[in-house]
């Protein structure tokens, strides 16, 4: 995890020292993922124009797919990744994401339900981990925290949900 | 903490597995959803070749699916500590789940026939999540098991205080069939009813566009004035869904919520109403997680409104609307305090000063329905040419259509509640008690960020809408994020 020295000037103008990014890493794993979906939205598109008999237009539009994929996977990652950050406060863990359409979101420690670590097969080849949050919440029922090593991901998980010892809550 | 846990399934001292009969009714679970499937390929086949290509098919489906069941089995791993209950599970995707005791609301120990012939039992425990799952489903365990470790889990949580005995019931409010008349009238339900109508007429897909030759022609309508004429019967079509559905909404108001009573007794709700299906339920307040008044275009001249309440999931015999249900579906503004006082003791809705948003907020209102005014006028003009351009003169419907929204948008700080409003043609008053604050989302669009605005969204255990404040200024959205978090604690 990547420790920021600012918060990314934006919705909140708090700047709190322990303001965490994601690794790197995730990054690199967005792309394989996206160039991963691109890859099978284009051999679909060739199957289909297999059994549909579209020859050049099939071509054309796997093409198109591809690239559209491709520059997704290169542009928006990064951008992403920027754009997500999360701080463990003293009495509440704030997480930030999204680059056009940005959100907030804050939890209390005492509303948080349960807390998961997840490794996706993704995650486990770039030594990656995500933290996901459980609430009573609606719109914030689950909120995932990606990009954590595996050592941080277990020590986040059992420091939240130590924090999140209740007394408060539904 | 201890390092990852090891992911070759060996287990750690404590944790323990699920029964191996598990594999059974995996097995079985697997077998049931694949009997439909081939009884219609069976049925449906045009010769045995095809039917016995098919169950091949399922077959061989089957067997990955089983291969999967046994490797999950094989992965699953719960343990109960002092504190927590840990689970860990996933071949794929490998998930370790803490779930704090004192977290945990319902245990059930569940049976079904086969379970029972095997002696064995599925253990679901709940907590407050959003609850279309159980958080920790164990599936399956030996019985005696199971009970052992539910009694385990209910003796490390925090024993719940007993209830009353003996309350007294305190009536908050009845409706006449009158009254439901004019809630069966004023229902904006009756739009909808009326739109689906609307759309089951297949009349939908040709009007727009058979419309115009018909009535191009002089000799059907009004000559001269083509355009006047399928205006005319197009408004005349229109009226008399509105009437029907108008009618339907009527009689299921006086049908449905019959003799509607409600009555406060001890720390619970009791509703009764319904003429063909009589209807008793029974809300504990606790369970409420927000209080929603609304204002309905058509009842706020009048001086009437709704109240529903949003629980979390769900209550036994009560209508869900997304979450929402109706606590008294119609009352005086007058009313309203004293009927919010029933639910949140204490609260003085009376005496609330709202904050306004941001003034900006008109700005960025008028483009939004400066914007979905012109679009009837641009389609128009599509279909029937420049006279279409004509509607484009709704949009100077835009500036009061915003300033209206503003005005009715803002929020306010009581000791324990936070009040949020908001809406155009209905207006909608949201009261959520600090405790029900499960998470706060503060967001903003690029459209919003160029007139420096947020939108703040308390969120509570309730599903469906929540309680929103939007297009606050920026550092005034901040002071109130601050604010609710510091309170909540």
């Amino acid at each position: 995890m990547v420790q920021g020295g600012t918060a990314r000037a934006g919705i909140v103008a708090d700047v709190s020292p322990v303001v965490r990014r994601p690794d790197p890493r995730l990054i690199r794993l967005w792309q394989t993922e996206a160039l991963l979906w691109a890859g099978a939205a284009s051999v679909g598109v060739l199957a289909l124009a297999r059994l549909l008999d579209w020859g050049i237009r099939a071509w054309i539009a796997a093409t198109v797919l591809a690239l559209a994929g491709a520059a997704c996977a290169t542009l928006l990652p990064p951008a992403r990744a920027r754009a997500w950050s999360f701080e463990v406060g003293e009495n509440e863990v704030r997480i930030r994401r999204g680059i056009l359409w940005r959100t907030e979101s804050v939890v209390l420690h005492s509303r948080i339900q349960h807390v998961d670590t997840r490794r996706g097969p993704l995650e486990r080849a770039f030594g990656l981990a995500s933290v996901v949050l459980f609430t009573a919440g609606s719109v914030g029922a689950s909120i995932p925290i990606p990009g954590l090593l595996p050592a941080e991901a277990e020590s986040l998980r059992d420091r939240l949900a130590a924090l999140s010892d209740p007394g408060d809550g539904v | 903490m201890a390092s990852e846990p090891p992911s070759d399934g060996t287990p750690e001292p404590g944790e323990r597995r699920l029964h191996p009969l598990s594999l059974v009714f995996v097995t079985v679970a697997i077998a049931r959803a694949l009997v439909v499937p081939a009884l219609i390929g069976g049925v449906s086949a045009a010769d045995g070749e095809m039917w016995r290509a098919f169950t091949w098919g399922l077959a061989i489906l089957a067997l990955p699916a089983i291969g999967f069941a046994t490797a999950r089995f094989l992965f699953f791993r719960y343990r109960i500590g002092a504190d927590d209950l840990s689970l860990r599970s996933g071949v794929l995707h490998r998930r370790h789940r803490v779930i704090p005791l004192a977290r945990v609301q319902n245990i059930e120990v569940r049976q079904s026939t086969l379970e029972r012939l095997c002696g064995v039992a599925e253990l679901h425990v709940e907590t407050a999540g959003s609850g279309r799952k159980a958080e920790a489903v164990l599936s399956v365990l030996g019985r005696r098991e199971a009970e052992a470790l539910r009694d385990a889990l209910l003796a490390r949580r925090r024993a719940a205080p007993p209830a009353e005995e003996g309350p007294v019931a305190e009536p908050l409010a009845h409706l006449t069939p009158r009254e439901l008349v004019v809630a069966g009238a004023t229902a904006n339900e009756a739009g909808v009813i009326a739109a689906a109508l609307f759309g089951g007429f297949q009349l939908l897909e040709d009007l727009p566009f058979r419309l115009p030759e018909r009535f191009a022609d002089p000799r059907l309508l009004i000559p001269d004035l083509p355009l006047l004429g399928a205006l005319l019967f197009g408004l005349g079509l229109l009226g008399l869904l509105l009437l029907l559905g108008w009618g339907v909404s009527v009689l299921g108001a006086l049908i449905g919520y019959h003799d509607f009573t409600l009555e406060r007794v001890g720390d619970a709700l009791h509703k009764r109403y319904g003429l063909l299906a009589r209807r008793e339920a029974s809300v504990p307040l606790s369970r409420v997680q927000a209080l929603r008044v609304e204002e309905s275009l058509l009842r706020r001249p009048l001086g009437l409104v709704s109240l529903q309440i949003a629980t979390a999931g769900g209550t036994p015999g009560g209508r869900q609307r997304g979450g929402a249900e109706a606590f008294v579906p119609l009352a005086r503004v007058g009313e309203v305090p004293r009927l919010v006082a029933g639910i949140f003791a204490g609260l003085d809705f009376g005496s609330l000063t709202f904050q306004p948003v941001h003034p900006r907020s008109v700005h960025r209102g008028f483009a939004r329905f400066a914007f979905l005014l012109a679009l009837p006028g641009a389609a128009l003009a599509l279909a029937i040419g420049p006279r279409g351009l004509l509607l484009l003169l709704l949009i100077g419907l835009a500036l009061p259509l915003a300033r209206w929204q503003f005005r009715n948008r803002g929020y306010a700080l009581l000791p324990g509640y936070v009040v949020a409003r908001s809406g155009v043609l209905n207006r909608v008053t949201w009261i959520v008690p600090e405790q029900k604050i499960q998470t706060l989302q503060l967001a903003d669009s690029p459209f919003q960020r160029r007139h420096g605005l947020a939108s703040l969204t308390v969120d509570t255990a309730a599903g469906g809408q929540q309680a929103t404040v939007p297009d606050l200024g920026r550092e005034q959205a901040l002071e109130l994020l601050r604010t609710l978090a510091g309170r909540g604690g």
